[in-house]
């Protein structure tokens, strides 16, 4: 009998000790080792389902990137790093920066702000601008005047109330006499595909948006994102810390040439369908209707030359971003702005053109650090 | 031999090992302060670290970023013309009035039910398979369902508590009833010429009673885990909805604030109620 218990136990140590070595083995990246020619650094990349975001699923699947640790894609070993792809919860992917657990995140230009403060961010790579993807949909309200004093649901502090404020401002409207109300996008938009009476507006982003107009027959646009363009925006953000690091830059330039590869394939009309429906795959499982609607309402930065227009164009530095941040403070999420700049290095958040400059001008992988 | 600190130890507790021996007041409190120190030590140890690869970092914030948090939860919010209170009051009155009515409801539901099935075996029969089934079903895998039955709004939270605890709790009591109460109690009862309310009040009721306290206590967690798990989707006020927003601006001071705080709330419910039924039913011991 006492064999028999020494057996178990021995063995449970076994086990935990077998399952203890593995976790250890995925942890985090960054652990690089040096140059081009040493083993490949690994660096993690957090992304969640969002047409432009999907793309690095996508460069999964065309062998590109292999998103597990230890196997590398043709892009990979081209740039001799190891990309660990992490497919998340959106607010678990901005977790994961914040904490350091991600070497970079899928974000937008609004939401990177507060974590950039604790952790300093480098915004690489503009992927997508919301044109129209993030909607004000009701029923039972025939224009805005309509909507003032009813409540509207969406997600608090995010690019929808930032969204449905300045839609408000630009016509006129003193946003405080539009009550909006916290509630998950997917619940918010379950709730009125289900009819439910007291909820006659809610503001929400794509795939809720074609989804909920789909399901709710007598539900329509009020105003979307037409109305601001280029001021949601969608981009890739490496921390500073990681980038810092050795392999960092070929991490950056990886991930670039990942993104306008699967964009060349999208661009292209032989291999358009077969990629949107990829995309569509690994975005709420939409179908090729679906993700034709999607990119145009999600307009992508399909060339070096457009994020750079996006990073030197001087409203978006001189207005957008100013305005994006004074939200961040008035709506308490964060105590103060953080600093922002164009290839700023100091800055918390330092909109780095010179990955695209390198992509579009083909930068040699060896004589990158 | 030499006397070694290690062998010391050994003898000098040597007597406190043995399985089941008590050990002195100072000895136990000494421990569990102890246990405590050794807890901060090590989070303290992990929050320099980290402060050192990243001396702006907020994800194991210091004494100066835990200051910082309990300002930002304390601070009134708000404007001179439509001044608001703090985070932390907001959300405990709407965090708490949401747990206190949810596990008040669901505990006395829970109590007829269960009572009513351990007296009586037609009633038994027909809910058993169904509360021991649902009793299965974690009721956060049904938010949908209580949204699309109780709306977005404080129904809602108060119908997933009161469902989340009822399911499991009408269960304990029940076989409490059943095993708890001696068949012979209630024979005596009647033959005193109890009626049938006063058996179930005063022989099965009162017996039960310190069973149901315990049910209680051991269903504050699993109340505060399915409420935090609602407020973090629906709420746009209450701790799950602050711990949501905050993890999402990595403002982490605020959300270890707002869980050590729903720890020693549910830590004080926990020895209040136990206090409580030591002072109520002293005769069912410690």
């Amino acid at each position: 009998m006492k064999i028999q218990h020494v057996t178990v136990l021995g063995l449970t140590c076994l086990v935990a000790l077998s399952l203890g070595c593995s976790s250890s083995k995925s942890g985090s990246g960054g652990a690089a080792s040096g140059g081009s020619d040493g083993p490949a650094p690994v660096f993690s990349l957090a992304w969640s389902e969002y047409p432009s975001w999907s793309v690095f699923g996508v460069a999964e699947e065309q062998g590109l990137i292999d998103g597990a640790e230890g196997a590398m894609g043709s892009i990979e070993e081209k740039w001799n790093v190891d990309i660990v792809l992490h497919l998340r919860d959106y607010d678990t992917c901005i977790t994961e920066y914040g904490s350091s657990v991600a070497d970079a995140v899928c974000i937008t230009n609004m939401d990177i702000m507060s974590p950039s403060i604790s952790r300093p961010a480098v915004a690489v790579l503009p992927t997508s601008t919301s044109d129209g993807a993030d909607a004000c949909i009701v029923v039972g309200i025939d224009n805005i005047d309509g909507l003032a004093g009813k409540e509207t649901l969406g997600l608090e502090k995010s690019v929808s109330q930032y969204c449905f404020e300045r839609v408000l401002e630009q016509q006129g409207k003193d946003p405080s006499n539009f009550p909006f109300r916290n509630l998950d996008p997917g619940e918010a938009a379950r709730a009125m595909q289900l009819g439910q009476a007291d909820i006659q507006s809610i503001m929400v982003w794509n795939p809720f948006v074609l989804d909920t107009l789909r399901k709710r027959t007598d539900s329509k646009v009020l105003f979307d994102s037409t109305s601001i363009p280029e001021e949601i925006i969608d981009m890739l953000v490496i921390g500073k810390d990681s980038l810092g690091k050795p392999g960092g830059k070929r991490f950056a330039y990886a991930a670039l040439e990942a993104f306008y590869a699967v964009n060349e394939l999208i661009n292209s009309s032989e291999t358009r369908d077969e990629t949107l429906v990829a995309l569509g795959a690994k975005f709420s499982q939409l179908g090729l209707e679906d993700m034709k609607t999607v990119v145009t309402q999600t307009k992508f930065y399909d060339s070096p030359e457009k994020g750079l227009g996006l990073m030197e164009d001087q409203k978006f530095q001189q207005e957008t971003m100013p305005a994006v941040a004074e939200f961040l403070v008035s709506h308490e999420m964060a105590e103060t702005k953080p600093t922002f700049g164009f290839n700023s290095a100091d800055s918390q958040l330092n909109f780095d053109s010179q990955f695209l400059i390198g992509i579009r001008d083909g930068v040699d992988p060896a004589s990158v650090e | 031999m030499p006397v070694t600190p290690f062998r010391w130890f050994i003898t000098a507790s040597g007597s406190y090992a043995m399985i089941r021996q008590p050990i002195p007041a100072w000895l136990f409190w000494s421990l569990a302060v102890s246990g405590i120190v050794v807890a901060i030590a090590i989070y303290a140890g992990m929050s320099v670290y980290q402060t050192r690869i990243n001396p702006t970092q907020s994800v194991i914030p210091g004494l100066k970023g835990f200051a910082e948090g309990f300002d930002l939860i304390t601070k009134p919010r708000g404007n001179d013309k439509n001044p608001k209170p703090s985070w932390l009051v907001t959300d405990s009155k709407v965090t708490f009035s949401r747990l206190f009515i949810g596990m008040g409801l669901g505990t006395i539901a829970a109590i007829v039910l269960g009572i009513a099935m351990g007296a009586y075996t037609g009633v038994e029969a027909f809910f058993s398979p169904i509360i021991s089934f649902m009793a299965k079903i974690p009721p956060t895998g049904m938010l949908v369902i209580y949204m699309v039955a109780f709306g977005t709004n404080f129904k809602m939270f108060i119908a997933l508590i009161g469902f989340g605890i009822f399911f499991t709790m009408v269960q304990s009591i029940y076989q409490s009833v059943k095993k708890d109460v001696a068949s012979d109690h209630i024979d005596k009862a009647y033959t005193l010429g109890a009626s049938e309310f006063e058996v179930v009040l005063e022989v099965i009721w009162k017996q039960i009673l310190p069973r149901v306290i315990d049910n209680i206590r051991l269903h504050i967690g699993p109340a505060l885990v399915f409420l935090i798990a609602a407020e973090m989707l629906f709420a746009s006020e209450g701790f799950g909805y602050t711990i949501r927003q905050s993890q999402r601006f990595s403002n982490m001071n605020v959300v270890y604030i707002y869980l050590g705080i729903l720890g020693t709330v549910g830590l004080l419910l926990d020895y209040g109620l136990m206090r409580f039924r030591r002072w109520l039913c002293p005769w069912f011991g410690e």
